[in-house]
Order: structure tokens, then C-alpha cells, then sequence
């Protein structure tokens, strides 16, 4: 036989030899920036940014409720978990599919690590998304126009959703051996999630809490306080579902002990606990303040006064009391009569009767002189409230403005119109249609009015004069110019215009 | 006096086959060559050793380690360097990535020291000029030392070749050659291989392998010297030899048993080895 030495030989190592999580943890950093280097993640990161770059400044015209703004914050991220989930489940079966597996299963770390190590690698990439998230709600909420309360649990849907992709990505290469099973797996889902196979059951709550994006279908803010959406519970949920996943692509690999398996079960009493307060059924409570805020809210509501009106906000709006102020001003600057002193009541007012699903109209207010105003700004809604104000004015209150159909319409709009930057383009955002040629529906945060053609041709030529003479000429002619079955043609005459050619009937 | 590795009575079935057969062996530091025909077993041996199989019987230790263990196996890992046959590899790897992951995979946690010992190794196997290149625009002699270098990260005890210069050009095999010997200096290699210039030239030691036994374990000179006097030089090849052919000069070397007078020639350990392998046919 052989030759034997005097002493058993060892091994020299590398003095850098240390425990085997931190091995997992060297691979999760190596595949880590493998991953965010992968042709895949760099353009689903491009457009994601494109697309906040793009989405964020007009997001609810510049105005963003803060409980708006964090919910928009989470499709994006959707592009982002779905080149994970590719992405990781290539590189999970990398070493099979290049036939490196007969050398990496004699190495130290084991299946069972390697599977951790990549599911660890994902994070990086989930904090990546965590900041452009933060970015972007940032970007909105730090906005002079921003009011209203986030939820942390909101902003954390999209990171979460990344994090659940990248888990799933794992797990389904330890099930299936093929890279097409992560594609198959990806049209499965929107099947799912899109094609109406997942039960989304009716009504705010249900079912379709349980798919990782929840929206809603609205446009209007309403207070934070009314919105009842379980977000905690929905991102525990989400966590607990992406740890049992990854947690059970370890078990799949072979991981096993006490520890291991404590976790799982930790992982997944999370989710179950997540899923099922979630969608539990909604809170009385919620129901009686939506209608309280609905039908009564000044109980709600805090008030501001400002040269002898009154601006009275939900909390969170109380912030953009002064640019209602500022509206007020302008209109009554240019009217007449007592309409230039006329204190006004301006009431915020929104109807959350069905919470984020609520598609009701706010009925005029029979108070006199009491304005309507909305939870949104911005955009056509300046003009929108411009002429709730002027219309007021000219009637004496909202409800005297329904079905007006006369003359004083060419006041109303002017005054509502004359003072804004762009005042033809403002006339165009304020009609149904965005026309500013013919008849239209104009709308207001109440019911909406009616302009003929031979109105909206009255306005657009008086918009074209100096301001300050049709201001001047509006205050005194303002008795019969706000004179109920005024016609446009005489209200024409007195502001120094031509009379309409066109028809003068409301549609 | 403990051997690296000490092997008794490893065997391994597959179906009907023995691919090992009561397979015992010590081997020590420097380069034992592992020849034998195909099928012979030797990269079941080597899949053994390096803990990628387990035995269905026997036992053996590595560097003191029990693999039948599972801490020992892991010990056996820590201390084991594998190149396996045809070595898969991750092609937009760069050869730096690809053994920095291994070194990852083996634990290697300190990633300063790591990317030292990553770089000292391609230097080292002269690839430190395309140590950024991805792999699959690298020729198959180049990714042939990315594996060694592979191999050899994290310092192993224990380095098991499975033949590391098949399809490799003359010129190519002779730097692997290199390679091994000074991979050999201080650490126990096992090299399996088809190539009886190999073992000549690299190896203190050589085990042959037939049917799934070790048919022959010696120094190369004992190995050649089994042939001594069994190889003879003839005008037209003789009939009682166990092999012959005809040499560039046009005379015929014959190996086995020479008739009375032969003209014989000086052996190689290529003729002890065709005997040996010749022997081991007979006796089975």
C-alpha cells in the first residue's frame, strides 16, 4: 500500500471561513446584484421610473388627498414583481440547467442554504422598490398642494407584492424544473386576477382582499377616517403569505428543524391572521360616520373665517381654505352690487355614503349663499368651484341655480372664468364636453348648469375684451344683469358685446 | 500515521452492475494517478469520495472526517476540492464570478479576503487577463482552469480530479500538467484519467481500476516494471501477443508473453498497465 504520513493531514482553509448564514447571506448579496443587473429588472426599473416620472406631478391634478396618493403608488411595482419572479426563477435554475449542479451539491453550503440564499437575494431588490415607492409618494405629499393622511400599510402593497413575486419565483423552481413554468405562471395570474376566474366577491370587503392589489374604483378623495380599508392587516397578510413561501421553498429543498419549522408556522398564522381580519365585514361604525359625513357634515368639520366668510373643511382639507379664499376673492372682485361684500359660506362637502365606491352626486345646498366645495383641486375643479361661487352670487344660493336658464349664465361664467390664467382653456376644462364652441353641460361640485350656444358665444367674446372694462360695465349693469329671465342678448348689449347669433335655448 | 483518505470496503451497485467492489485504498499527499477502461469505476469512485454518492457499503475517511455523518460530511466538503467530468459552467458568468460563487458556496464569507484568494487563483492558472470576460467566449482549455481554479478555492486538503485534460491540445494539457503538479505540492490530489503520460509524468502514485476493483496499487515504476521483459520488437506482429502494433520505425511492438530470443524492448507504463488491465480480465 501507500505511504502514510506522520501526522494527519489537514486542510489549510481560508482563515475568511466563518458560519453558514453568513455564506447564505454572502450568496444573497452576489445574486442580489446579479438580479438588478439582469436585462429583465433594468427595464422593468426604466419603466417604473418612466412611469412615476410621468404619472406623479398631475396625479389628481397637483391637489393629491394623501390617502389617495399612497394607494397610487402601488401598480408600478406590479412591472417590478413580475421581471422577479422570472428573474429569480432563472437564476434558482441556473446550476441545473448548466449542469453545475453534480459539482455544486459536493460544495459546503447545502440545497436547503442555497434555496434561502436566493430567496434573501430578492430583498435588495424589494428595498429598491421600497424607495422608489418613497420617492414617489414623497414627490406627491411633499407638493404644496398635498393634504390628507397616508397609511404605512398602503405604501407598503408595492415593496410587499415585490417581495411575494420573488418568493413565488422561488418556490415554483423548486417545484417545476423548467424556466417556462415562471411565464406560465404569470399568465395564470392575470387569468386569475384579471379575467374575473378569482372569486372577488361584492362589497368593499371579501375576497378580493386576498389578491395583493386592492383598488378602488374612484375619483373622489373622501377624509381618511371614512375609508376603513384594512391596509395593516393587508400588508401583514402579504408579508406572512411571501415569508411561507419563500419558507416553503426551503422546506422543499430540504431545510428542516425546530427553528425552521417554528417559522413556518409563524409565517403562516401572520397571513391567516392578515387574511381573515381583512376580510372581515366592514364596521358598523365606519357606515353611521360615512352617512353622518355624508348628510351632516359640519359635525365633522372645521372652520375657518376670511373677510367675513366662512370656509368650513374636513380636517384634512383645512389646508387649502385659503386657496378656496383666494377663488372667493376674485369672483366677488369683479361683481356687483352687494355681491362684492357678500359673505359666503363655503362647505366642503362629499358623498361616502359607500366609501371608496361611492358614485353619488352631492345635491345643491338651499342655504342661501352657501357654496359647495369638493375634496378634490386643481385642474377643471378651480373653475368647476369659480362658478359654483359666481353662481351663487348672481342667485343667492346653490339650489336657485339648478335649471337656470336664462341670461345671467353669461354673467356666472364670466365671472367665474375672467380672473384665471388662461380663461378660454379654463371654460373648456369646466365643460362636460371640453368644448368651447356650442352648448354644453357645465360642470360645478353640485349639480351641474346648462350653457347655450349663444352663451358660450357671449363669453368667449367678452373673455377676449381687457378685464377690467367688462368688470367695470358687470358692476353697473349688475341689477339686471343678475335679473332672473335676463336674455343673452340683453345681457350682451349691457357688457358691450354683440348679440348672439347662435340659439339661445338650454338643451 | 493516518493517510488524507482511508478507504475499506467501499461497494456500489447499480441494478445487476458492481460499480465498486470492496474498494479499499489510502492515499496521501502529492498525485495519485486513478486509470482504468471506461466503466472501470472510476468516476463512481471519485462521486464517492467526493460525498456527491453514497456507498452502499465500506467506509472511508477524509482528513479524518467521517462523511457518513452529516457534520462530517460538511467537514468533508469544507476541506474537499472537485472537479467533476465535463464541468458544467454558468456562461455570462465571468471566470472571476464563477469562482467567487464557489468560493461563496464553500463558505468563504469574508468578501475582501475572498476576492484576493479569487484573483490569486486566475493569476494563478493564468487567466487573470480574461478574468472578466464572460465564460462562454472563453476556449475549452480556459474554462478548464476556471473549474481547477474552482477546485482549488478555499485552500482544499483534498482535491479530486475527474479527467481534467480530456479534449484538451497538447499544448494545453502540458499547462494543465503544470497545474496539477503545483496543485499536488503540500495537499493529496487524485487524479482520474485516461492518459498514461499523465500519470508518467505527474504522479507518485498510481491506482488502477477494472470492474469496479482496484486492480493495481503502486508508484508508476512499479506499474512499468510489471512489464519488464513482456515487451519485444518483431517484423510482423506475433500472434501470442495480448496486444501489438505496428511503430513509426515499421517493426512491431508486442506486449505479453515473448517467444524464446525475442528482441526486447524497454517498457512503459503504458504496457503495464495493458498487462495489468489483461490480468484483471483473466481473473474475472
Amino acid at each position: 500500500m501507500s505511504t502514510v504520513l506522520a501526522q494527519t493531514p489537514t486542510a489549510t482553509g481560508t482563515e475568511s471561513r466563518r458560519t453558514p448564514w453568513a455564506a447564505v447571506l454572502a450568496l444573497a448579496l452576489f445574486e442580489a446584484r446579479r438580479l438588478l443587473l439582469r436585462a429583465p429588472m433594468l427595464l422593468a426599473f426604466l419603466l417604473y421610473i418612466a412611469w412615476i416620472v410621468w404619472r406623479t406631478p398631475d396625479f389628481e391634478n397637483g391637489y393629491p388627498a394623501l390617502q389617495d396618493a399612497d394607494r397610487a403608488t402601488q401598480s408600478g411595482p406590479m412591472l417590478i414583481a413580475l421581471a422577479l419572479l422570472v428573474c429569480v426563477n432563472q437564476a434558482m435554475l441556473r446550476s441545473a440547467r448548466r449542469d453545475t449542479e453534480r459539482h455544486f451539491a459536493v460544495l459546503v453550503l447545502r440545497p436547503w442554504q442555497r434555496t434561502a440564499g436566493h430567496a434573501l437575494s430578492v430583498v435588495p431588490v424589494v428595498l429598491l422598490v421600497a424607495v422608489c415607492v418613497g420617492a414617489q409618494f414623497g414627490w406627491m405629499a411633499l407638493g404644496s398642494g398635498a393634504v390628507g393622511t397616508a397609511s404605512v400599510g398602503e405604501l407598503l402593497v408595492g415593496p410587499l407584492t415585490a417581495l411575494l413575486a420573488g418568493a413565488f419565483g422561488v418556490l415554483l423552481a423548486r417545484l417545476f424544473s423548467s424556466v417556462l413554468a415562471a411565464p406560465l405562471a404569470i399568465v395564470l395570474l392575470f387569468f386569475l386576477l384579471f379575467g374575473g376566474a378569482f372569486p372577488a366577491g361584492s362589497g368593499e370587503r371579501g375576497t378580493r382582499w386576498l389578491t395583493p392589489i386592492v383598488s378602488e374604483n374612484t375619483s373622489t378623495a373622501i377624509p381618511s377616517g371614512l375609508m376603513d380599508r384594512p391596509a395593516a392587516w393587508h400588508a401583514l397578510y402579504l408579508l406572512g403569505l411571501a415569508l411561507t413561501v419563500a419558507l416553503v421553498a426551503v422546506l422543499v429543498a430540504g431545510g428542516r428543524g425546530p427553528v425552521l419549522m417554528g417559522s413556518v408556522a409563524a409565517a403562516l398564522a401572520l397571513a391567516l391572521t392578515g387574511g381573515i381580519v381583512q376580510t372581515g365585514a366592514l364596521p358598523d361604525r365606519t357606515t353611521v360616520a360615512r352617512a353622518r359625513a355624508t348628510n351632516a357634515p359640519e359635525k365633522q368639520q372645521v372652520c375657518v373665517r376670511r373677510d367675513g366668510s366662512t370656509y368650513c373643511a374636513f380636517p384634512e382639507w383645512k389646508p387649502r381654505t385659503a386657496t378656496w379664499a383666494s377663488v372667493v376673492d376674485h369672483v366677488r372682485s369683479s361683481a356687483g352690487g352687494s355681491a362684492r361684500t357678500q359673505p359666503v359660506l363655503v362647505r366642503q362637502r362629499v358623498y361616502a355614503t359607500d366609501g371608496l365606491a361611492s358614485d353619488g352626486a352631492i345635491d345643491p345646498s338651499a342655504n342661501p349663499h352657501q357654496v359647495t366645495v369638493g375634496t378634490g383641486w386643481g385642474g377643471p375643479r378651480v373653475p368647476e368651484f369659480s362658478a359654483a361661487v359666481s353662481s351663487v352670487l348672481v342667485t343667492g344660493s346653490e339650489k336657485a341655480t339648478s335649471g337656470l336658464c336664462d341670461g345671467r349664465m353669461v354673467t356666472i361664467m364670466w365671472l367665474a372664468l375672467n380672473w384665471l390664467p388662461d380663461p378660454v382653456k379654463s371654460l373648456s376644462n369646466v365643460r362636460l364636453d371640453d368644448s368651447v364652441t356650442g352648448s354644453a353641460i357645465v360642470l360645478s361640485p353640485t349639480n351641474p348648469m346648462n350653457m347655450t350656444s349663444g352663451q358660450t358665444s357671449v363669453v368667449r367674446e367678452l373673455l377676449d375684451q381687457p378685464r377690467e372694462s367688462v368688470a367695470a360695465k358687470v358692476k353697473s349693469h349688475w341689477a339686471e344683469l343678475t335679473t332672473p329671465k335676463v336674455t343673452s342678448a340683453r345681457a350682451a348689449e349691457l357688457l358691450g358685446v354683440k348679440a348672439p347669433k347662435e340659439q339661445d335655448k338650454c338643451d | 500515521m493516518t493517510p488524507t483518505v482511508s478507504a475499506s470496503g467501499l461497494s456500489l451497485r447499480y441494478g445487476g452492475t458492481h460499480a465498486l467492489d470492496d474498494v479499499s485504498l489510502r492515499l496521501t499527499p502529492g498525485v495519485t494517478g486513478l486509470i482504468g477502461p471506461n466503466g472501470a469505476g472510476k468516476t463512481t469512485l471519485l462521486r464517492v469520495l467526493a460525498t456527491a454518492l453514497p456507498a452502499d457499503g465500506g467506509a472511508f475517511t477524509v482528513l479524518g472526517q467521517d462523511p457518513a455523518t452529516s457534520a462530517g460530511r460538511q467537514e468533508v466538503r469544507r476541506a474537499l476540492g472537485y472537479l467533476p467530468q465535463t464541468p458544467g459552467f454558468h456562461p455570462d458568468f465571468t471566470p472571476f464570478e464563477f469562482v467567487d460563487y464557489v468560493a461563496i458556496l464553500k463558505e468563504l464569507t469574508d468578501r475582501g479576503a475572498r476576492h484576493r484568494e479569487v484573483r490569486r487563483l486566475l493569476e494563478q492558472v493564468d487567466l487573470g487577463e480574461v478574468r472578466g470576460k464572460r465564460i462562454k467566449k472563453l476556449s475549452g482549455g480556459m474554462r478548464q482552469r476556471v473549474a481547477l481554479a474552482a477546485a482549488l478555492i478555499g485552500d482544499p486538503g483534498f482535491l479530486v480530479l475527474d479527467e481534467p485534460t480530456v479534449g484538451l491540445d497538447p499544448e494545453q494539457r502540458m499547462r494543465f500538467r503544470e497545474l496539477i503538479a503545483q496543485a499536488g505540492e503540500g495537499r493529496t490530489v487524485l487524479l482520474s484519467t485516461h492518459q498514461t503520460e499523465d500519470v508518467a509524468m505527474l504522479c507518485h502514485r498510481v491506482l488502477v481500476m477494472a470492474g469496479g476493483r482496484i486492480r493495481f496499487d503502486g508508484t508508476p515504476a512499479e506499474l512499468t516494471a510489471r512489464a519488464a521483459g513482456r515487451v519485444w520488437s518483431s517484423t510482423e506482429r506475433d500472434p501470442g501477443a495480448k496486444a501489438g502494433w505496428r511503430t513509426g520505425t515499421g517493426s512491431f511492438r508486442n506486449v505479453g508473453l515473448p517467444p524464446v530470443g525475442a528482441d526486447l524492448l524497454e517498457p512503459t507504463l503504458e504496457d503495464g498497465y495493458l498487462l495489468t488491465l489483461d490480468e484483471a480480465e483473466v481473473s474475472a
